[in-house]
């Protein structure tokens, strides 16, 4: 398969757990095995299969920006950089919805960082820490208004 | 430990494997899961080796030695109690477990970077490493010898002495016919003798069709492990006990004598079947 086709797969794959994640107050215990351990499981696993075909003869590296771009490259690579992405980004989320629900945070306090989560990641992962502390903050005002 | 207290495990269920020897059951799991990885590579590497992809021979190792250590692990339930919850029996078991990993890892890697793994002659680490790997081979077949003598020598086992004997012998011979034939192989420049890589082979297995592959005395020494126990089943099931005894130990002379026959056909260059 070439990795146009694959990059395909593995993004809607990822969107299906995106999905998943956004629905997730209608089956809470489904949604978080699928948006959380099942498809981030399986685009780990593409991605272990992706680095064993392609790393070997790869040039560039981690040592240097210009290496790490020379790395990505090779079509293969960036593809494997791509999934990596998307697992992790999928898993953050899926975290992102289990603490909410265990803190009782209403979920449309979650969505719009999931919505970030998903298309900057490290930005929607802020996002949420920030609306979480602001409201471990407020907490106790709250109770003694 | 818990392990007292649980109920005996039911012959034949996946539980039994991890009730009577846990690391070799999760470990052999563990490497039937990691096939997900190295299945799919095997459809989008191009990349050949001796005429087969480089992920055939991680797989087939993948394959043997999860079906080695999860056979292990079945036979295991006829050790004598509370043997593998001993301290110097769960050493030696982590280092067949680490000694199985390695190996994989080592087949593994060298697949990834497109090397030979067994036989490398060329690159100077890959020659220090398979060095290495004759001895941690050893460690990894000796626990078929180990196994093998304490279910032999534990009287408290109920079946019937037939086939408490066939798996028994099945184990030890897995271990003292597989280590010669394996060390001959190994001092030899390749598995093959006077064959051409890339020459016919039969399927599944690879065997040469056209010249000698020691890869054959060497299926048939390590499944003693699986024939001895199967043939002792059956005869302690049609027959005497008597006669039944007498049918393992003409098994295992059949076996060896296969094996060794085996062994010398492919040293004359011959194949298995042409």
């Amino acid at each position: 398969m070439n990795p146009e086709s694959l990059f395909e797969i593995s993004s809607r794959l990822a969107m299906a757990g995106w999905l998943a994640l956004a629905l997730s107050p209608l089956a809470p215990r489904i949604t978080q095995l699928i948006g959380g351990v099942v498809i981030p499981v399986t685009l780990s696993i593409g991605y272990a299969t992706l680095i064993l075909v392609s790393w070997a003869g790869a040039p560039g590296g981690f040592d240097s920006l210009a290496n790490v771009m020379l790395l990505f490259d090779v079509p293969m690579i960036a593809l494997a950089g791509w999934v990596h992405y998307l697992a992790f980004d999928l898993l953050v989320g899926a975290w992102q919805v289990r603490t909410a629900r265990q803190e009782a945070l209403p979920h449309l306090m979650v969505l719009p960082c999931l919505a970030l989560t998903l298309l900057f990641g490290p930005l929607g992962l802020v996002l949420f820490l920030g609306i979480r502390q602001a409201r471990l903050l407020a907490a106790p005002l709250a109770k003694e208004t | 430990m818990t392990s007292a207290t649980l109920p005996a495990p039911r012959p034949g269920t996946l539980h039994a494997l991890f009730a009577s020897e846990p690391l070799f059951a999760a470990t052999g799991f563990l490497i039937v899961l990691s096939l997900l990885v190295t299945v799919p590579a095997m459809f989008l590497d191009a990349r050949q080796f001796q005429g087969e992809s480089v992920w055939t021979k991680p797989i087939k190792f993948q394959v043997a030695l999860s079906i080695y250590l999860l056979s292990l692990a079945f036979f295991a339930r006829w050790l004598p109690a509370g043997m593998t919850g001993g301290k110097l029996y769960s050493a030696y078991a982590g280092a067949v477990v680490f000694a199985v990993i390695a190996e994989l890892v080592w087949i593994g890697g060298a697949a990834m970077f497109g090397v030979a793994s067994h036989f490398n002659q060329s690159e100077p680490m890959m020659i220090r490493l398979y060095s290495v790997m004759g001895p941690l081979a050893v460690v990894v077949t000796s626990a078929s010898l180990v196994l093998g003598i304490a279910v032999w020598r534990n009287v408290d086992v109920t079946l019937p002495p037939a086939l408490h004997l066939s798996i028994a012998l099945g184990l030890v011979l897995t271990f003292a016919l597989t280590v010669p034939v394996a060390s001959i192989m190994s001092s030899m420049p390749g598995h093959g003798v006077e064959i051409m890589p890339e020459g016919e082979t039969l399927p599944l297995f690879g065997w040469s069709r056209e010249g000698g592959d020691l890869r054959v005395a060497h299926f048939f020494a390590t499944h003693a492990l699986h024939v001895l126990p199967f043939i002792g089943l059956v005869l302690a099931t049609f027959s005497s006990d008597r006669i039944a005894r007498a049918g393992v130990w003409i098994a295992a002379a059949l076996l060896i004598t296969l094996v060794i026959l085996t062994l010398f056909q492919a040293l004359m260059g011959r194949p298995f079947i042409a």
